[in-house]
């Protein structure tokens, strides 16, 4: 892409979701999600396939009608209560409403029909701003008017994720669906702990950008999209192999590695407030998305597939992508564990 | 002195099997010297009891004490242990004299007579137990002695089965019998029979069943009986003994011995009188088409024990044990008579294969005809003395009419097949092959059942005599309820001699379907002995195979998780991919989320 038009296309999505999360004013806040969509059709469209294209349509439409949403929502609060604050919105109706907008732009169930097929449609660059970057903006407007909705439909929508999640991510082969659904069943993780501990919502949601980056990266530099290319990865690069392995674990959840972190600090959240039911089906069904992810683990690095004699020849071939951040954020996701004391500096 | 005697009766017997020279050939006849010296004995304290009434209680050994339950060696010497001692000890003594004859042949005849003392041994702590576990240990000694007298030859397979199911039936009347135990311990903190008569307890419907059970799997009662006739594959000493004058009265006496708490529980009267009923109706149905000699005798047994139920059933537990005393002696003096007959026809027990024995064995058939004729309840002969006032009582009664007339037909039929006996075993010609061995001569085979002849005729009139009522009999009644028991017992003698002389003259049809129920003994074994282990081990093969290994373990969870997480799966993830689709279901879905929400 043009240069010029690359950097401004960066700096406005870049913009819009500062915009939304420095505001205090509903309509700037609002304003900023817009930019933030706008801007993110021609990242989508990089490629110009159909392909992209639909998914770039589906992506507009979707965003569109969560943020005609959120706009009426905004316009009953401002009928009900007479200003524009995004703390104070106390009609039940508006803030519901609100809610539910910002849970399409998330894209947690029973709206997260359009995140498999649009990640799937467009390459993995893009894809991984959709899935990482374009959280932070809702998320930030969540956070912040989330005591007035109706904790009931954040528990019925968190949960219903998960199992989606989950479930759905069983069934799949294509790598960037496979995140799609992980991404969905982490939306659920993080609007569960909403009512409970706010502080504990952003930090799954910085470990989940952390993981969900590595992986990101590690696949744009193998050149994998599907679950057949993967088991090939083995010659290419060995060593991101094995780092592809942790890093799965880690998004999975298991203990020593710092994906772990999150859950077992959100399940000791929920049960210091009485509620024992829930982390329980929430951490069993967990396991679902587990179970994919030790799959992609064991196609990638525990078995070797057979494959023709070309194809155990690639290390020979120079890497021409760029590896910049990712051994910074691979040790990240991985051996973060032990800091956790150090969350009390999100306070 | 009278604790000193009635030890000193118990120890002799005790004292040979200690001795146990069993090699010798005189062990035999210290055996039987000592019984006789012990009935002997026995009869000392007994008349000490009839001249003065005076019962005693001898508790000697303290055993242990468990929490409050303090357990010792306690003998109860009153009117029912002391009449019954010298008895069981007279014909224990007749029986062991002709087993000398009968088992005469026999290799292991020193092994036999050691179980039959070892059998008398704990028929006599049975009888005299002050306490409830003295009384099971009796219970407990006859019936395991019972399976060893009555599997005597062990090779033959039925005789194995027999003693088998014998243990069976008294098993689950031994359950009764613990259940007992166990509420008297709860309830009233003893074993004694001294304190649970005198704390007199309400509420005794569920000891009282348990002791109705036990009784019933010891004394042969119906749905417990099969075990009584299948019993005859011992020796007929054995049977004898065991199977009509000690085992199968403990169950009776034991009833007879709780008399004091059954006065007071209208509900186990008629339960005992009903199943008395039905028993004595019922046996005696069956005995009246049997062919072999010893079954019928042992339907007999059977039959009068179910009387004796009935008896109890109508609250007159003396009575009862004036019967038990009496029908000891005539029914030993039957058993033993067969036994003669059949070693003389060279062990052929077929009554159709017998025949005109009347004048070739004198004294077995004068035996047989007047131990039949006590039996029936002959005026004056010993079973009148007992069998007349328990039918006199039964009529004046106030009582369920039912099962008044089946024990009127009982007893009808009781004449019957002991004219049946007499009829085939006696009289008319010789059906058994010609080279005969018949010879009486033997002392060891007359001289007992001269003895009991003597028994059988004047015992009656003595023990009713000696007897102080405890209650008090009707003497007035209407002359046809007086003569209701001699006019059945004619009846019933009539009809099968008429019967019977109809076989020399005409054909007959096929057996009727009635006949084939009687000599079937009223298809009770073939049923039960089936169907139950049956029913049990297929529900147990169920239990174990389909219900826990397949289901449980295998499908309800691993199965059923995998196909569910499959059908999710496919469900979540098939998605059409049409736009308006995903609009829809916004619309729908913000629509439930704000009504769910208001």
């Amino acid at each position: 892409m043009n240069p010029l038009a690359l950097s401004l296309i960066l700096t406005t999505l870049l913009a819009g979701t500062l915009i939304t999360m420095m505001s205090s004013h509903w309509l700037t806040a609002w304003m900023g999600l817009e930019m933030n969509m706008l801007t993110m059709i021609p990242i989508l469209m990089k490629t110009t396939n159909p392909r992209s294209t639909e998914a770039a349509t589906k992506y507009f439409m979707t965003q569109a009608m969560a943020s005609m949403m959120l706009m009426m929502a905004l316009t009953i609060n401002l009928m009900y209560s007479g200003q524009w604050s995004i703390t104070k919105m106390t009609n039940p109706v508006a803030s519901n409403m609100a809610l539910m907008a910002l849970m399409t732009k998330l894209g947690s169930a029973p709206f997260h029909f359009w995140v498999p097929e649009v990640t799937q449609g467009v390459e993995l660059t893009p894809g991984m701003i959709l899935l990482t970057w374009q959280k932070l903006a809702p998320l930030s407007l969540l956070y912040q008017m989330a005591t007035y909705t109706n904790t009931n439909l954040i528990y019925l929508s968190g949960l219903l994720s998960i199992l989606i999640g989950g479930w759905g991510g069983l069934n799949q082969t294509q790598l960037r669906k496979i995140l799609a659904y992980s991404s969905i069943s982490h939306m659920g993780w993080m609007l569960i702990i909403l009512p409970f501990n706010p502080t504990l919502t952003l930090l799954n949601l910085t470990i989940y950008i952390m993981l969900t980056l590595s992986i990101f990266m590690i696949l744009t530099n193998t050149f994998t999209t599907s679950m057949s290319s993967l088991t090939l990865m083995w010659n290419k690069t060995p060593a991101m192999t094995i780092m592809l392995m942790t890093t799965l674990l880690s998004l999975g959840g298991l203990p020593p590695l710092s994906g772990f972190m999150p859950k077992w600090l959100m399940i000791h959240e929920l049960t210091k407030n009485n509620s024992i039911i829930m982390p329980l089906t929430m951490a069993i069904m967990a396991l679902l998305n587990m179970y994919f992810y030790m799959r992609l683990i064991y196609y990638s690095s525990l078995t070797i597939l057979p494959s023709t004699n070309n194809m155990k020849m690639t290390w020979r071939f120079t890497n021409t992508k760029h590896t910049m951040t990712l051994p910074t954020l691979i040790t990240l996701s991985n051996m973060l564990l032990p800091l956790t004391p150090m969350i009390s500096m999100l306070e | 002195t009278l604790t000193l005697t009635s030890l000193i009766i118990l120890t002799l017997p005790i004292i040979t099997t200690l001795l146990q020279n069993n090699k010798t050939n005189c062990f035999l006849y210290i055996t039987k010297t000592a019984v006789t010296y012990a009935f002997a004995i026995s009869l000392i304290p007994t008349l000490l009891f009839i001249q003065s009434n005076q019962e005693a209680y001898i508790s000697n050994w303290h055993w242990m004490t468990i929490h409050t339950l303090k357990l010792s060696m306690s003998f109860k010497l009153d009117f029912f242990s002391l009449t019954f001692m010298p008895i069981a000890l007279f014909i224990t003594w007749s029986i062991m004299e002709f087993s000398l004859w009968y088992m005469h042949s026999d290799p292991h005849i020193n092994r036999f007579f050691k179980y039959l003392l070892l059998f008398l041994i704990t028929m006599l702590i049975l009888v005299s137990a002050n306490n409830l576990l003295q009384l099971f240990m009796g219970w407990e000694g006859v019936g395991i002695m019972s399976f060893l007298l009555i599997s005597w030859w062990h090779g033959r397979t039925d005789a194995n089965t027999a003693a088998l199911q014998a243990m069976l039936y008294n098993r689950i009347g031994d359950m009764g019998f613990i259940m007992m135990m166990a509420w008297f311990t709860i309830h009233l903190n003893s074993w004694e029979f001294q304190q649970i008569f005198l704390t007199n307890p309400k509420n005794t419907t569920l000891p009282l069943l348990g002791l109705l059970l036990a009784s019933a799997g010891k004394s042969a009662q119906f749905g417990l009986h099969p075990w009584l006739p299948s019993a005859m594959e011992g020796p007929t000493p054995v049977s004898a003994l065991l199977h009509s004058s000690t085992m199968v009265m403990a169950g009776v006496f034991t009833l007879i011995r709780f008399y004091p708490l059954m006065e007071n529980n209208l509900t186990i009267q008629t339960s005992t009188l009903c199943l008395g009923a039905i028993t004595t109706l019922f046996t005696a149905i069956c005995a009246l088409t049997q062919n072999d000699i010893k079954k019928i005798i042992a339907l007999s047994t059977s039959s009068q024990l179910g009387l004796m139920m009935v008896t109890i059933g109508i609250n007159q537990p003396h009575l009862a044990f004036i019967h038990m005393c009496t029908h000891a002696f005539f029914k030993a003096m039957l058993f033993l008579s067969s036994g003669s007959i059949i070693h003389n026809l060279n062990n052929e027990q077929d009554i159709r294969k017998m025949g005109g024995l009347y004048k070739t064995m004198p004294i077995t058939s004068t035996a047989i005809i007047i131990g039949s004729l006590a039996l029936t309840g002959m005026p004056f002969l010993t079973g009148f003395y007992s069998k007349d006032p328990i039918i006199e009582t039964a009529n004046m009664s106030y009582i369920n009419t039912w099962a008044l007339l089946i024990t009127l037909i009982a007893v009808s039929m009781t004449a019957s097949y002991s004219t049946r006996i007499i009829f085939f075993a006696l009289l008319g010609q010789p059906r058994y092959p010609s080279l005969t061995q018949i010879n009486e001569n033997n002392p060891y085979l007359v001289n007992p059942i001269k003895r009991l002849i003597l028994g059988s005729i004047f015992m009656g009139f003595l023990i009713s005599m000696n007897t102080i009522p405890h209650t008090t009999p009707q003497m007035t009644m209407p002359p046809h309820l007086k003569f209701m028991a001699l006019a059945v017992t004619l009846l019933g003698f009539t009809v099968a001699t008429e019967l019977n002389n109809m076989t020399h003259n005409l054909m007959f049809k096929q057996p009727s379907r009635m006949h084939t129920f009687s000599t079937m003994l009223g298809y009770y074994p073939t049923t039960i002995h089936r169907i139950l282990p049956y029913l049990s081990l297929t529900m147990s093969q169920n239990l174990a195979t389909t219900i826990m290994d397949s289901i449980w373990l295998e499908k309800m969870i691993p199965k059923n998780l995998t196909t569910m997480q499959k059908t999710a799966a496919s469900l979540v993830s098939n998605q059409k991919g049409l736009m308006k689709l995903y609009s829809l279901s916004f619309l729908l879905s913000i629509t439930l989320g704000l009504l769910i929400a208001l």
